[in-house]
């Protein structure tokens, strides 16, 4: 057996004998030396945890690492950017205010699940409308966006101002004067959400938007640069 | 390491925010967050889904991370791991979509973490280092023959071995391994 006569030619040996290879007279004469020699234990102690997740790995694997493809990293950006965009929108309409979804009956939501599942015609056919409610009392927002769909039209709605529990009716209205249902909610104080109802109605027929707060009815044209007509067919809450 | 737009400044909003640090971000780990995720799910498509979705997380939960308490790198991991699971579990659902991978949880994920750990530190150490320690420990092959066919005594073989295993240790732990 090879004389050792220093740390170093010991040390060297540790990771033979971290991985269980080192036999005879070799191994008896490391332990030996492990025995009055801390920083040699201290070093096996480091080894010992790589040694044990070795059997973990495949050698098969130790190749070069797969690489993302180029085009990766565009998606990643631009599915943020779209992202940003859709919550840069989202915080716009929110500045028109607010309400609950909780009139809102279990059909239409149900109608608008169906049709979001199956596909089919649920996409959208074309460029979204903003609506604008203009000359409301003080105090009174009303937003919706419209967007159209092959089953007809789908409807954001945001008000905000009425007293807290308000029901609100929502139409849309053709071009011969007909009014198409859009479905209810309820608006509540605090809530920022917003309601989304739809309409069979195709948005190239719609002519406005009404929303009946059982107290007043609001109107809004679409598809016209004429400003908001509003209908007070009801006596002022006192 | 942190590039410095990624540390916490005075933005409102937190690290990771802005498009501009999440594509520095992208830059700097999305190799290694891609090869875990391949390892684990054992599919490239869905890598490449589950690394989207980390990002995009990340980019959604930006205000959270602290580089006082981890690194970016271990956060993002830590997201990856998440995404991982919930893939795991989508897809279980789906039988048939695996393309003979096995199927992720929890523990089978941390294994796979560690087995990435250890193949991607193999990859990083030297070439004379990694060579003796597949001969010897993977492929079971005694010493001399392997000092022989390398043309070096076998004492230099164990020398190799007990290097490589250092360096190991120092790969894995700039990676974050700890005891």
């Amino acid at each position: 057996m090879k004389i050792r006569n220093d740390c170093r030619e010991w040390r060297e040996l540790l990771g033979a004998y971290a991985l269980g290879h080192l036999q005879g007279d070799e191994r008896a004469g490391l332990e030996a030396h492990l025995d009055g020699c801390g920083r040699c234990r201290e070093e096996l102690a480091s080894l010992q945890p790589v040694a044990l997740m070795l059997p973990h790995a495949d050698p098969a694997r130790f190749g070069p690492a797969p690489q993302p493809p180029p085009e990766l990293g565009q998606r990643v950006a631009a599915t943020i950017a779209a992202e940003r965009e859709r919550g840069e929108k989202h915080r716009r309409r929110r500045l028109f205010g607010g309400f609950a979804l909780g009139g809102v009956t279990a059909a239409a939501v149900a109608a608008v699940l169906l049709l979001f599942v199956f596909g089919g015609g649920g996409g959208t056919t074309g460029p979204e409308q903003q609506v604008r409610f203009a000359d409301l009392p003080a105090g009174i927002k009303i937003d919706a966006t419209l967007q159209p769909h092959a089953y007809g039209t789908e409807i954001h709605m945001y008000v905000h101002g009425v007293p807290s529990g308000t029901l609100c009716r929502v139409w849309l209205r053709g071009p011969n004067g007909a009014s198409y249902p859009a479905g209810t909610f309820r608006y509540r104080w605090g809530d920022d959400s917003d309601a989304v109802l739809s309409s069979a109605l195709d948005l190239s027929r719609t002519r406005a938007v009404v929303v009946d707060t059982g107290k007043r009815t609001f109107v809004a044209p679409v598809n016209s640069p004429v400003a908001a007509v509003q209908i007070d067919n009801k006596e002022e809450a006192t | 390491m942190i590039p410095e737009t990624l540390k916490r400044g005075n933005s409102a909003r937190g690290a990771l925010s802005r498009e501009r640090d999440v594509r520095e971000a992208y830059a700097a780990h999305s190799g290694e967050l891609y090869g875990f995720a391949v390892r684990s799910l054992g599919d490239s498509g869905l890598a490449e889904e589950a690394v989207q979705e980390t990002f995009v997380r990340a980019w959604r939960a930006g205000d959270r991370f602290d580089p006082k308490i981890g690194s970016l790198r271990t956060w993002l991991f830590a997201i990856l791991r998440n995404v991982v699971i919930d893939l795991g579990r989508a897809r279980s659902v789906r039988p048939g979509v695996a393309e003979g991978g096995v199927e992720p949880s929890v523990e089978p994920l941390d294994e796979a973490l560690t087995a990435w750990q250890v193949e991607e530190a193999m990859r990083r150490i030297g070439n004379d280092h990694r060579r003796v320690i597949v001969e010897t420990y993977y492929r079971g092959r005694p010493y001399a023959e392997v000092a022989e066919e390398l043309g070096v005594p076998e004492g230099t073989v164990k020398s190799r071995v007990y290097y490589g295993l250092r360096a190991l240790r120092v790969v894995l732990e700039e990676m974050g391994y700890e005891d």
